[in-house]
């Protein structure tokens, strides 16, 4: 290689470098640190020491791992599927031509605009006692319950999910149909189709690109949501909200203080979602 | 055909219906309890006797809002100002450096090629998509060594991991969305690579800049993960932080002014939201969509 493409070559690295920099700075020093901790013991005020694979060993002995695991897929999958059923309805509902339609796609995506902390305080109002949630039961002639007890916690918290999250599948989803011909709708009429035959084979093959997409993002997301069950429950009541995330966090800040065993959890996890990563960015090229 | 006409207007309202009530039945009970004096928080209706009371009292400090525990004064819910200003102070300081930063190496990633070039954008990529609680242990642990810890410069910086890879990965799409011959022509007329950037395709980009810098603001304005960790003293509190001490063993205290709170806090973000509503959509599912 010539001097001067060398030097061009260094040129165009120069724009990207800032970036790289912070992204190293607060990515991947971090990530390589967590991994570096995942095989150390650190006792307060003396030096690490490296114990191997001592802290996987306890978390995959410990019977909490594999309660948290089963609790982030109760937690994420209904979630996911609910938001996508709920944004897929809308998006077809908002695909019609009428009067308005203009003012509701505007208010659809409000509970998407609001971070997810105001989200969680909205529905600390629904979830009281005295609060929406039970008016509506009554309402329906039920009795009032407590929101966020045992019992009904996990449904509870993925319904605050659920609703701040739908309008990210809506969007997709509308963007997905608004990008299909209308030639194909207009020879299949003219085939004699019917609308239900129209929706199963043209409108669902064309949206599966989109729905693969949306749906693997939002899986992550979901997983790894720390927001919704740190500020509805923290977790409890009785560990039945104890997420991977939560739980990582209570071990390295509000029980242990054991920040080894913490990053050993994370990394533990960590391949679930570089699979999730993956299949989810080789879509989006 | 003509028979079909009612139920479809009808399918119509009453699905208009459904999507408002699913919407708005949380926003309502903030919106009026906002507005609600003491004695009528829990009512299901509107207040009788609206008032202001909780938008003065959260920002300003006021004896009833101190409490006697074992003989010390608390203060149960201070004023709001601290968190909206550190709040605010953040935001913007991570959307400028975002928006300098993002948008130099968007514009790499859509005009040059060179060696390494899919690793970088998949490294941008990678870092968009992945789950920020991961980062909740070692970050901690970084900014502690840097001396940033409790600040709000390493506040600012840890949401740079949020903002910086999603404003890359999406400007590097509006960028290509804009012509290169249109560089090509400035740099004929002795511009240079770097002036032609900034005098053509910057200027040509101002939506997508606005939509993205608007949505860094809100990923900043709107974290909970780095906040929890990062910050330890009620002088550095962001909001999220702030409300959380409305919720004492998960009972509300002080409705109202949470609800105040929580007013100024949400309607920022949804009103940046709704200004560029066109482009959100957009924004979003462009590079969805593409694929």
């Amino acid at each position: 290689m010539s001097k001067v493409t060398t030097l061009a070559q260094l040129g165009k690295w120069s724009y990207i470098l800032p970036a790289l920099c912070v992204l190293g700075l607060v990515l991947l020093v971090p990530l390589l640190f967590t991994f570096w901790m995942s095989f150390q013991h650190m006792p307060i005020g003396r030096p690490p020491t490296f114990i191997g694979i001592r802290n996987f060993a306890r978390i995959f002995q410990d019977p909490l791992f594999y309660h948290s695991l089963r609790c982030t897929v109760l937690y994420a999958f209904p979630a996911v599927g609910i938001k996508a059923v709920i944004g897929l309805l809308v998006a077809l509902f908002l695909n019609q031509r009428f009067w308005g339609r203009g003012i509701l796609r505007g208010i659809a995506i409000i509970p998407y605009a609001l971070p997810l902390f105001i989200v969680c305080v909205l529905f600390w109002f629904v979830y009281d006692y005295r609060g929406i949630g039970n008016f509506l039961l009554r309402l329906g002639g039920l009795r009032p319950i407590h929101w966020l007890s045992y019992q009904y916690a996990m449904p509870s918290i993925i319904l605050v999910n659920v609703w701040h999250g739908w309008p990210f599948f809506y969007l997709g989803f509308l963007a997905g149909l608004q990008a299909i011909p209308t030639e194909l709708y207009e020879s299949a009429e003219i085939d004699g189709a019917s609308s239900f035959d129209k929706f199963r084979s043209i409108t669902l093959p064309l949206l599966a690109p989109v729905f693969w997409i949306v749906c693997g993002l939002s899986l992550m997301w979901t997983m790894g949501d720390f927001v919704t069950p740190k500020m509805m429950t923290g977790g409890g009541p009785a560990d039945v909200t104890l997420t991977i995330p939560i739980a990582t966090y209570k071990i390295a800040f509000l029980l242990g203080l054991n920040y080894p065993l913490a990053s050993a959890y994370a990394v533990a996890v960590l391949p679930i979602f570089v699979v999730l990563i993956y299949l989810t960015v080789r879509r989006l090229g | 055909m003509g028979m079909k006409k009612p139920w479809k207007r009808l399918f119509l309202i009453v699905a208009s219906a459904l999507l408002l009530f699913w919407v708005f039945f949380p926003v309502y009970w903030v919106l009026k309890t906002s507005f609600a004096p003491e004695e009528e928080v829990w009512n299901m209706g509107l207040p009788r006797n609206p008032t202001l009371r909780n938008f003065r009292d959260i920002f300003s400090v006021r004896q009833g809002s101190m409490v006697e525990v074992s003989g010390a004064m608390l203060s149960i819910s201070p004023t709001i100002v601290t968190p909206l200003r550190n709040t605010l102070l953040v935001a913007i300081a991570a959307v400028f450096l975002t928006m300098v930063v993002s948008s130099i190496a968007a514009f790499n990633l859509s005009r040059f090629s060179y060696r390494g070039k899919r690793a970088v954008s998949s490294y941008v990529l990678f870092a968009y998509v992945f789950p920020p609680f991961i980062l909740m242990v070692p970050i901690t642990v970084v900014m502690r060594r840097l001396g940033l810890y409790d600040s709000l410069w390493g506040l600012t910086l840890a949401h740079l991991a949020y903002t910086i890879p999603f404003a890359t990965y999406m400007l590097r799409g509006y960028f290509l969305g804009i012509p290169q011959e249109l560089e090509e022509a400035a740099q004929v007329d002795g511009c240079s690579r770097f002036q032609s950037f900034v005098r053509i395709t910057l200027p040509l980009s101002a939506p997508g800049l606005v939509t993205v810098a608007i949505f860094s603001f809100v990923l900043s304005w709107g974290d909970v993960v780095f906040a929890t960790v990062l910050l330890n003293t009620q002088e550095q509190y962001t909001l999220p932080i702030h409300i959380g001490f409305f919720l004492w063993g998960g009972e509300i205290v002080d409705p109202g002014r949470l609800a105040a709170t929580a007013l100024i806090a949400g309607l920022v973000p949804a009103f940046l939201y709704i200004a560029i509503q066109r482009f959100v959509q957009m924004g979003l599912v462009a590079g969805a969509v593409k694929g």
